[in-house]
């Protein structure tokens, strides 16, 4: 009888942590990082008393989590706004039909080129792609400048992209496909796959490969060189093709999500992580480029300014993901 | 035959009480999530999409899964051997140590091996990056799964009467008694790894998705979290499942009909070996498989730890801190629940050949992590279910319908074990049927509810599949929180969050272990 | 009289028939000792009295009750007024001695058990032991720990399956008197198996021997040692 006792005990306890509800509560999702995202909501439960429970997820795990869960609870939404560390992720949830329009006047102040035509999603705080190289293994003049420098012959077996069925490096591929037509982008692929490009798990671990030297460079998100840095890392960071194409820029988007009743704090929310002071709290955490112009930036943190940026439409590239995503599959399998 | 007394009512009563909520509360989302990709509308792509190739590729994680549960299985009557029928020292300190990878998530463990093996080797081809990521997954596979083995076939090993040992050496040599004697008597044991551990590695997939492997599993994540095509996961899970499932029927038939131990009433001996070479021979595999499985993948963490001092160290203390008692509290209530479920689920099946409830529990076990998640998002995320589904509530039965099936296996074998005499003299004796299961039964298969208890525990306080799709807003639960940590914080946060993980289990495996042996030792029974 | 009746009983395990069409009566107050090799069918026997299996075929009475008839036990084992010493004596091995013989007394208080149990520990000299666990006694101490803990609820039929197997001659014949003593004393009818026919000869009031599930003789011994069935005297000419 001691061990019902025990579990009815235990129940008891879980009802009661359950049915501690807070009405003025907001729920959201997030893919971008804990370590980065927390601090900016915990931020906003201050200033607004309004009590945020998030889900965290991580671009380490593909966000398998959050997408699938935004997709699984779709007839009966418990999320009220995601938080997206790319504009990829969020298209596949407007295709889904998941999502609800708004337009915020924090937005003002940011680009129209960073926001969903149709209102789905309004894009802020952007990383760029960029190589990092490791400094040791690479002389000053022998660091590739361009994307297109990857299949040289010098480089190869020492290249290392992440799995670009997944994560930001999807969206470069889609980036470059619309930007340099899907034939030559297909040729390049292929070239660097000759080269024995190494395909990492991930962007961190493409990260930890140059830090410890098993490559000499790969291509990676400035969130991530920024990290690799701030442990000491003896690591370089090049925006590629300054002279061409441009970097790859993807803002973090914020959308809210369609249910029966949009609740005010939702767009408080949403509002709020627009604002400079989110932009300016991403740009020292984890070196985020502010998407408002103006913004006054603490010293050593990139900026938008100094870097040509990738001339892509978001859209459509979301729009190209789709249509090349069998043929990456296949290029990655391939051996 | 099923014995007549106990088709009592309260016999009755008990399996229709526990039956029911498995099959409303753990059974109908499967069933729904099935019936749903049945009858989805792009199901005609999804099963077009079955080819020649995806066949291949499950034949390829069944013979790289079938390498994994070989060499663990191996590992597993070597070191059994030498940590249950050696006469060593510090026996108990040995298993303690050898149980460890069991509580480190395999993740954390391939980034260290990986981290050695670039410290020893070196890249210098692609080549080897290839072959590694199959050597690598072998390994690090092998290394996670031994532990298991070790603990299955040990407990078999150490329940052999010395008399079937010593009349064998009378008539040849020890290796004559191993080979013709010993292993034959532990063979269902051996089955049982080798299933189990394939199933486990077949459906593993942080491993293979780390190393760049790809096998069944990672082609599941890829239509789930690249194509968000649920359907053709869910069909491709299907023919995982299917394949589990064949795997553990096909086992129990093998060893239904063997019994391997009785617990006698004249109390049982185990025969220890105490002779030099063999003792020798222990101390030197013991250690090195301490040595190779736990404190070269704890120093690289300690190290990676406390290589910019303790800071970091401290603040991933300050990180976890709060998750401890949610996430303790939640494995302990997950497997009480499941200990119960999987007792009344084994003493059925093999008392009063019921089957029903244990193959329910076995096909969910089968089911991939990420799919069980979306089954239970999809029973209970509507507004008659809400309470349940934003409370803990559904963590717990997201524990209990993924590990319960480890509780019935472990308390099964401890039941098809026990004389069958025991409970009848007290049926003679018109001893009402709880009063039975409460007195006779259980402390009987004490042994093995503690064990399986454990073993629940750690599997709930590690979950991450299942967890990360359905946790409740708001709220942190231990591996969570590292893994969503993990991912951009520096290596020493990383490895001080997963040296805290490993500690913390360590701390309460040992605690239980403690307590457990308190419990035993007041029933003062020769186990 | 007879206090046990089989009537045309057959009975299965699987594909194999253990038990074919078998009619027995066992009579009151005597010792009945049912002899055969292993896999006669003779356990099955004794399971089937009990209760502990459900025949395939046939009515089992007992005291004049119907209680099993084919595929259902209608008195349960409890309700059947008898003691079964198992051929492993199935001792519960987490049990004190006292403790395993107080067990399945009911409504009675503390001390009315614990004068139950120690007068029933006295009459098999084992009231030293009262404290200690099974695996500590020898083995003729665990077969009198056995037949106390069965005599403890009164029984009127005691069924006894082979429990003296293991046993030295000595201790063997010490336990058979104490048998034949307390079934005097307690009014008790004995059903007793085994493959050994000079136990049975020193101590059966009747003898029933069977073979691949059928009576092939049943008398006195004296009756069983002339008889001119071919397998009766192929089995005791040992």
């Amino acid at each position: 009888m001691k061990r019902t006792s025990i579990i009815i005990l235990l129940f008891t306890i879980m009802l009661a942590i359950s049915c501690e509800q807070n009405s003025n509560s907001i729920v959201v999702y997030t893919t971008v990082d804990q370590v980065f995202s927390e601090p900016v909501l915990k931020e906003f439960e201050k200033k607004t008393g309004i009590k945020v429970k998030a889900v965290y997820d991580t671009e380490e795990t593909k966000s398998t989590g959050i997408l699938n869960r935004l997709i699984a609870e779709k007839d009966n939404p418990q999320c009220d706004v995601f938080w997206s560390g790319d504009p990829l992720r969020t298209a596949v949830l407007k295709n889904k039909n998941i999502l609800y329009p708004y337009t915020s006047k924090a937005a003002k102040g940011i680009d129209n080129v960073f926001k969903d035509k149709d209102n789905f999603w309004t894009g802020f705080s952007a990383r760029a792609r960029v190589l990092i190289y490791n400094k040791k293994l690479l002389k000053d003049n022998d660091v590739p400048q361009s994307v297109f420098d990857l299949t040289d012959e010098k480089y190869k077996a020492k290249v290392a992209i992440a799995n670009p069925l997944f994560g930001t490096t999807t969206f470069h591929l889609a980036a470059l496909f619309s930007v340099i037509g899907d034939e030559r982008a297909k040729s390049f692929l292929e070239n660097l796959k000759a080269n024995d490009l190494v395909i990492a798990s991930s962007n961190g671990d493409v990260k930890r490969r140059v830090v410890k030297g098993e490559v000499y460079c790969g291509l990676t998100d400035t969130d991530d060189a920024n990290e690799a840095i701030k442990e000491g890392a003896n690591i370089g960071v090049v925006f590629l093709d300054q002279k061409g194409i441009g970097s790859l820029i993807m803002p973090n988007t914020v959308s809210l999500i369609k249910k029966a009743k949009i609740s005010d704090n939702a767009k408080k929310l949403f509002d709020y992580l627009l604002s400079e002071d989110t932009e300016i709290a991403l740009a020292k955490s984890c070196a985020q480029m502010p998407l408002h112009n103006g913004v006054k930036l603490p010293d050593g943190v990139l900026s938008l300014d100094n870097i040509k940026p990738m001339n892509i439409d978001y859209n459509k590239t979301a729009g190209k993901l789709e249509s090349i995503q069998e043929y990456l599959k296949a290029w990655v399998e391939r051996k | 035959m099923i014995i007549s007394h106990n088709k009592s009512i309260s016999s009755n009563l008990l399996y229709t009480i526990v039956l029911l909520p498995v099959l409303l509360l753990l059974v109908l989302p499967v069933l729904n999530i099935v019936v749903l990709t049945f009858f989805g509308t792009n199901f005609p792509e999804s099963i077009a999409s079955i080819n020649r190739d995806l066949f291949l590729l499950l034949l390829k994680s069944l013979a790289v899964s079938g390498i994994v549960a070989l060499i663990s299985t191996f590992i597993g009557i070597v070191l059994g051997f030498s940590l249950y029928k050696s006469d060593i020292k510090y026996r108990n300190v040995f298993r303690l140590l050898i149980l460890i990878p069991l509580f480190i998530s395999p993740y954390i463990l391939a980034v260290a091996w990986k981290d050695i093996s670039v410290l020893i080797f070196d890249y210098n081809t692609s080549i080897f990056e290839k072959t590694y990521s199959f050597f690598g997954m072998i390994l690090v596979h092998s290394t996670i799964y031994s532990p298991l083995s070790i603990l299955i076939i040990g407990s078999a090993l150490s329940n052999i009467s010395k008399q079937m040992e010593e009349s064998a050496l009378l008539m040849g040599s020890f290796k004559d008694m191993f080979f013709k004697i010993l292993l034959p008597l532990i063979r269902p044991s051996i089955i049982t790894s080798f299933v189990l551990i394939l199933i486990f590695s077949i459906s593993e997939f942080s491993v293979p998705a780390f190393l760049g492997f790809r096998v069944f599993t990672t082609e599941i994540f890829t239509q789930f979290s690249a194509f968000y095509n649920h359907n053709l996961a869910m069909l491709q899970s299907l023919l995982l499942i299917f394949i589990c499932v064949i795997l553990l029927v096909s086992e129990r038939k093998r060893i239904s009909d063997s019994v391997f131990l009785s617990i006698g009433t004249r109390g049982r001996e185990v025969k220890l070996y105490s002779s030099k070479k063999i003792v020798v021979f222990s101390y030197i595999i013991l250690s090195f498989a301490v040595v190779f499985t736990v404190f070269i993948p704890v120093s690289i963490l300690v190290y990676q730890s406390f290589k910019t001092g303790t800071s970091k160290f401290m603040e991933a203390i300050f990180l976890l801190l709060p998750t401890i008692g949610n996430s303790v509290l939640l494995a302990v209530i997950g497997s009480i629940i499941s200990v119960f479920i999987g007792f009344v689920a084994a003493y059925y099946s093999e008392i009063l050949n019921k089957k029903l409830m244990n193959m329910m529990l076995l096909v969910l076990f089968a089911i991939p992590s990420t799919i069980f998640g979306i089954a239970l998002i999809k029973f209970y995320n509507n507004s008659l279910l809400n309470f349940i589904y934003s409370s803990f509530g559904i963590l717990i039965i997201g524990y209990v319908g993924k590990y319960s099936f480890i509780s019935a296996k472990l308390i099964g074998n401890s039941i098809k074990q026990m004389p069958k005499s025991m409970e009848e003299a007290a049926v003679i004796q018109w001893i009402g049927f709880f009063k039975r299961i409460q007195k006779i039964v259980i402390p009987l298969v004490l042994p093995a509810i503690f064990a399986s208890f454990i073993i629940n525990f750690l599997f709930c306080f590690g979950d991450l599949g299942t967890s990360i799709m359905v946790y409740p807003p708001g709220t942190e639960i231990m591996p969570i929180k590292v893994f969503t940590i993990m991912a951009n914080a520096t290596e020493s946060l990383t490895s001080s969050m997963a040296l805290i993980v490993f500690l913390v289990t360590i701390l309460l495996v040992s605690l239980l272990f403690f307590i457990f042996k308190k419990i035993i030792a007041k029933y003062n029974v020769n186990y | 009289m007879s206090i046990i009746k089989l009537i045309n009983i057959s009975h299965w395990y699987s594909e194999n028939r253990v038990l074919d069409n078998l009619n027995l009566e066992i009579e009151k107050n005597k010792i009945t000792y049912i002899l055969g090799s292993s896999g006669s069918g003779k356990t099955t026997i004794l399971r089937l009295i009990a209760g502990l299996e459900v025949p395939d075929k046939g009515e089992i009475y007992i005291q004049n009750l119907k209680a099993s008839v084919a595929n259902k036990i209608i008195v349960a084992p409890g309700k059947r007024q008898l003691g079964y010493i198992f051929q492993d004596l199935a001792l519960w091995p987490h049990l004190t001695v006292y403790e395993n013989i107080a067990f399945g007394l009911k409504n009675m208080n503390k001390s009315e058990v614990e004068g139950e149990v120690k007068g029933i520990l006295s009459l098999f000299g084992l009231n030293g032991s009262l404290q200690k666990f099974p695996h500590q006694l020898s083995g003729g101490q665990q077969q009198m720990v056995a037949i106390a803990r069965a005599l403890a609820l009164k029984p009127k039929i005691l069924l006894m399956d082979e429990p003296l197997a293991s046993l030295d001659v000595k201790s063997k014949r010490k336990i058979l008197d104490y048998i034949v003593s307390i079934k005097e004393k307690y009014n008790l009818t004995i059903v007793y198996v085994t493959h050994d026919h000079l136990e049975a000869f020193a101590i059966a009031d009747n003898i029933v021997v069977i073979n691949e599930g059928k009576i092939q003789e049943s008398g006195t011994a004296v009756e069983i040692k002339n008889s001119t069935n071919d397998f009766v005297k192929y089995f005791i000419e040992w």
